[in-house]
């Protein structure tokens, strides 16, 4: 069988690379794209925006439980509210894990992805595998991630067809009583947040 | 438009955790093809109904073979073509030049603090809502349909019944939208399906999956 990723890349100085220099080149010798600009944008996604942000989301929710209120019933403003924001966050909807729910998401069309609070995806949510099963076999998918949820537990899959986002609130360990809000941030990865995996209190993390 | 990119429940493609899996991207250029991309849309520069759905128009065969900054690339350079921004074969033409070994050249300009702003801009699905159809609980079926363009109503659920979770605000239909039309803004739902009506049984526990769903998209169940 033949599988088909997102991450069977060109290798480098390939024809899809000398293509991308040549789109680049004949746009700046116009005159109608700034070097400078693309510099900013991939230097913005590349260090500024990332599920560094989401995290910070996410912790403040565990402290805070008035913050947690406002996230889930009106997330933009309240993921504004520590200064995220902007392309691929028009609409967020925050969803909360508990004990008899989990939730994962997807983009079964496209790659759509809550951009300001976990930046640009990863291959594997790109990739048609994921688009393909998440929402067909959604337990096997997380099987591979290492995740095994018990039968008591429903999953909900949210597939990304419109303009809302989604950031999925994981459930905060047990074993995090007394973290400070960055001691609880450095446990929430990107996966948490996209629902592929869960939050796990690490030996090295504790104050 | 029901083509490749419409993968929910395709089989044969494989594990989802392959190693690498885990990266944004793998290559600097791919990075600033997303640049790239991005700024066409924000300067104006290309024309047609959008990089995604130009992403969809791609020959089925080369849309899976492509990574996924490829699929940008190709939907970057298709829009600066259809809007005559750039002519037919100037990009080969470039491209024979840097493999005599020309540099990227540089172009400075004083653009990037206003597309660094635009892309912290937040534009939610605020329009009135119009005429709301169906609320919370309601059950509702979606449309046999078999659209040639753009479409957000995935394949897997035409003709599945589901339950309204609520409203999530009103949005032009993509469908027309795309295309440049005059279109009024209609109510987006929340959409929960069961399992067993999308896909049958299952060995799992039985799961929801939800939709966001154009109320044009949707009859009463």
């Amino acid at each position: 069988m033949t599988h088909i990723h997102d991450h069977h890349h060109p290798r480098p100085g390939s024809a899809v690379e000398l293509r991308a220099r040549a789109l680049e080149t004949l746009l700046a010798e116009r005159g109608l794209v700034s070097t400078d600009a693309i510099d900013a944008v991939v230097e913005l996604y590349e260090h500024d925006v990332g599920p560094q942000n989401g995290a910070k989301v996410v912790a403040r929710a565990w402290v805070d439980e008035r913050y947690r209120e406002r996230l889930l019933s009106a997330a933009n403003e309240a993921i504004a509210e520590l200064g995220f924001g902007g392309a691929e966050g028009d609409n967020m909807v925050v969803v909360a894990n508990t004990p008899a729910m989990h939730n994962m998401v997807v983009c079964t069309l496209c790659s759509c992805y809550p951009w300001p609070v976990l930046g640009l995806p990863p291959s594997w949510y790109k990739s048609p595998p994921d688009r393909a099963r998440a929402v067909s076999e959604p337990g096997a998918v997380l099987r591979e991630f290492g995740l095994e949820l018990g039968e008591d537990v429903a999953i909900r899959v949210w597939d990304s067809s419109a303009e809302v986002r989604y950031l999925v609130l994981p459930m905060r360990p047990r074993e995090t009583d007394g973290w400070s809000e960055n001691e609880l941030a450095a446990i929430v990865t990107r996966d948490c947040m996209i629902g592929t995996g869960v939050p796990v209190a690490r030996e090295t993390a504790i104050p | 438009m029901d083509g490749v990119h419409d993968m929910g429940g395709m089989h044969g493609f494989g594990p989802v955790v392959e190693p690498g899996c885990e990266l944004a991207y793998h290559e600097r250029w791919e990075l600033r093809v997303f640049a790239i991309q991005m700024l066409v849309g924000l300067e104006g520069l290309g024309a047609g109904p959008g990089g995604r759905a130009v992403r969809e128009e791609m020959e089925p065969a080369h849309y899976l073979a492509a990574s996924h900054y490829e699929r940008w690339l190709y939907s970057a350079e298709q829009r600066l073509l259809r809007k005559g921004t750039i002519r037919p074969g100037e990009v080969e033409g470039v491209i024979e030049r840097l493999k005599v070994g020309e540099a990227v050249p540089m172009h400075h300009d004083a653009a990037t603090e206003r597309i660094l702003a635009d892309l912290r801009a937040v534009y939610p699905m605020d329009a009135p809502t119009g005429d709301v159809r169906f609320g919370r609980g309601d059950r509702v079926r979606v449309k046999r349909m078999h659209p040639a363009g753009h479409t957000r109503c995935p394949r897997y659920a035409r003709g599945a019944a589901g339950v309204i979770e609520g409203v999530r605000g009103a949005d032009r239909l993509p469908d027309r939208a795309v295309y440049g039309g005059n279109v009024t803004p209609e109510p987006v739902y929340s959409v929960a399906f069961r399992s067993q009506e999308l896909w049958g049984p299952s060995e799992d526990t039985p799961w929801t999956v939800l939709l966001d769903l154009w109320d044009s998209y949707l009859e009463p169940a």
